[in-house]
């Protein structure tokens, strides 16, 4: 009985602890998210703040590049980037396990017309490192422009969700309208409001919407339909840079590669959230790992532990199984009552050992992930942001924190299938081993 | 079985035999036996001990197989019994009485003779607990000793016990193997009157002995000597 509770617990605490650790990496995956980005190569990290080249009249110029890709700057649509082209995103919509796409072009807008969320700075910066035709009168902060096709998941540089605060987004049937949804900073800055019209490159835009990101700099940008703006910027065909959903997170690698087979890897950049999310949970992939050997071991543990101990007591019960058979007990008989013992042994081992996996799960997973993993590098930069927000349930006490392991009460269920297996390997060795019980045999040296 | 009345055999032999190897050695336990043994009569095999006589019994119980010759029990071929022909066969036709007696230890006297009824479908827990108690009583064991264990009982109340298990299905053949080997005189005397008393209820007992006093109790008596039968004595009738 104390053999079978300690194989048992054994067993279900390393299934707890694998499952708590699949949970984690699960969830990491899953806010990763299936999402791969692609770009013209070269225009990632040269961007939004620097990639564009010469502005306009007005361009101010831009400081250098930081983050943010693929943008164009100007007052009007002027870019120098390589780009791709819609027959490109018909081309990624044809690999498979890809469950859609949407393009997308990005234009810093330092116009007159619209008046950015966040004062003008005074200060020298005059001449980005990005911008050559700007007059030197003073760090002027953009307008971030977006076209998009996707109106329904607008992001902020990829990465920010959007939350509508008045009227609506627009509408794929709006796709060659002036509709524009505008930060709600910005339309406060110039006293707009959903319903409003305001001039833009020489048209007029209807705000349909206002939304919020949280941040100042995410309010302080426009979502208008991609057509629109490769109208308004005229940029005819062109795109910035394509999100592209994978059908699951399995198959991001596999469409990323695929990504890259179809437009050529020196064409474009295609970047993958879960790809630096598996490197920063490379320890935990590994304690999953560790968990998993530990369980088949208990596993085979278990059952060898298990079947030597009904083996030892068939044997020692041979005289038993001698004497039932010789009064007139069939095989299954005998078998029968193994089986019945055994699983109530097993039932109440799988009991204890159930209630044993509450207090010893949790101390075994911090064994197997002494330290909790800490992020270095581009992961700690990377992730760093989102931690901030919570994108982890951020603890702040490191990316992958804690590794909590909630024993459900599924565990009994476990403990029932165990229980059962057992009773089952009860039957069948019994069963092997009584059909060979001969009773003469047996009865005969006593 | 209908060939029980007397004058008809109950068991027929012929040429039975069973070998043992032990350790490159052939031993003839049964060695080309044959006999007839008739019906409701208390019939001894005598002999010394390894003569074959327990391997004899237990061929005629179905707890072995003969490796050739024919053995019909009841019109029953028992040679050739095997799987459920044969589980109903231990379980309804013979009823076996050890020299270790072989309770089963966990279980309380009336539990060990309910043990074959349950076994054969017997009824409810009630009418098998009643005629298990009253087989008890036919065997003469105290009524105070029926809820206990086999070690809490004496070796005499441990082979009443054995006999009363035997008759729990209404087997007409009772086989008994050295029962008072582990008994003292007087107590073997009252099992083997006890034993001969089954006889005068359409019982045939076949009592596999080397004490001539039990042999002086028989109606027949088969001597055995090196797995032969050597000799076949008619006594009395009972």
């Amino acid at each position: 009985m104390a053999v079978f509770t300690v194989s048992v617990g054994l067993t279900l605490i390393m299934i707890t602890v694998n499952q708590a650790f699949a949970k984690r990496l699960d969830d990491i995956k899953g806010q990763a998210g299936t999402t791969i980005t692609v770009r013209p190569a070269g225009t990632f990290g040269g961007g939004f703040f620097g990639g564009g080249g010469g502005g306009g009249a007005s361009d101010p110029g831009t400081a250098g590049g930081t983050t943010g890709g693929g943008t164009s700057t100007g007052d009007a649509a002027q870019t120098t980037t390589p780009s791709l082209t819609t027959s490109d995103v018909t081309k990624l919509l044809a690999i498979p396990s890809v469950a859609g796409a949407s393009s997308q072009i990005t234009v810093r807008y330092s116009g007159t017309d619209l008046t950015p969320a966040q004062p003008q700075n005074s200060g020298t910066q005059g001449q980005g490192s990005g911008g050559t035709g700007g007059q030197g009168r003073g760090f002027r902060r953009g307008i971030l422009i977006t076209g998009t096709d996707n109106p329904a998941g607008l992001t902020t540089v990829g990465t920010q969700d959007v939350q509508i605060t008045s009227g609506r987004t627009f509408t794929a049937d709006e796709a060659n309208q002036n509709v524009a949804v505008m930060g709600q900073a910005l339309a406060q800055q110039n006293n707009l409001s959903a319903g409003g019209t305001f001039p833009l490159q020489g048209a007029t835009f209807q705000l349909v919407g206002t939304f919020t990101t949280g941040t100042q700099f995410g309010d302080n940008s426009i979502f208008i339909p991609l057509q629109s703006a490769q109208t308004l910027f005229q940029r005819p065909d062109s795109i910035d840079s394509a999100v592209v959903q994978a059908t699951s997170v399995d198959q991001v690698n596999p469409v990323a590669d695929s990504i890259r087979t179809t437009l050529g890897a020196n064409n474009v950049d295609v970047t993958t959230e879960l790809s630096t999310f598996q490197r920063i949970s490379a320890p935990l992939s590994d304690a999953k790992n560790s968990s998993r050997i530990g369980m088949i071991v208990a596993l085979a543990a278990s059952a060898a532990v298990i079947l030597f101990s009904i083996g030892l007591v068939a044997r020692q019960r041979i005289k038993e199984i001698g004497i039932l058979k010789a009064v007139g007990a069939s095989g299954w008989h005998v078998t029968g009552q193994f089986a019945i013992e055994t699983a109530v042994i097993s039932i109440f081992a799988a009991l204890i050992g159930a209630l044993a996996t509450y207090p010893l799960a949790q101390t075994v997973a911090n064994g197997l992930v002494s330290q909790p993993a800490r992020t270095t590098g581009r992961g700690a930069a990377f992730a760093g942001g989102r931690a901030a927000q919570g994108f982890f349930g951020g603890t702040g006490s490191g990316l992958l924190g804690n590794v909590g392991v909630a024993v459900s009460p599924d565990i009994f269920v476990y403990a029932l299938g165990i229980a059962i297996c057992l009773a089952v390997i009860a039957t069948v060795v019994p069963a092997w081993y009584v059909g060979r019980v001969k009773p003469a045999a047996v009865l005969r040296h006593e | 079985m209908n060939d029980q009345s007397n004058g008809v055999s109950i068991a027929v032999a012929d040429g039975l035999t069973k070998h043992f190897k032990s350790n490159a050695i052939t031993v003839r336990a049964v060695d080309g036996v044959s006999f007839h043994l008739p019906a409701e009569k208390m019939i001894a095999l005598r002999g010394p001990s390894g003569c074959g006589k327990s391997t004899l019994l237990n061929l005629m119980g179905a707890l072995d197989r003969p490796d050739s010759g024919s053995l019909t029990i009841g019109g029953i071929d028992v040679a050739k019994l095997s799987g459920h022909e044969e589980v109903l066969y231990r379980r309804r036709k013979v009823g076996f009485v050890f020299q270790m007696f072989n309770l089963v230890p966990q279980l309380s006297a009336i539990e060990n003779v309910m043990l074959p009824m349950e076994l054969n479908g017997g009824g409810a827990d009630s009418a098998l607990r009643a005629r298990s108690a009253a087989l008890l009583r036919r065997v003469d064991l105290a009524s105070d000793r029926e809820d206990r264990t086999p070690s809490k009982l004496s070796g005499g109340e441990q082979q009443r016990v054995a006999i009363a298990r035997a008759l729990a299905n209404d087997a007409p053949l009772i086989l008994a193997d050295e029962p008072t080997a582990n008994l003292d005189s007087k107590t073997g005397a009252l099992i083997v009157q006890l034993l001969r008393s089954l006889c005068n209820e359409a019982r045939t007992v076949v009592i596999a002995t080397h004490d001539d006093t039990i042999a002086r109790e028989a109606n027949m008596v088969l001597e055995m000597r090196d797995g032969k039968l050597v000799t076949t004595l008619q006594a009395s009738p009972a």
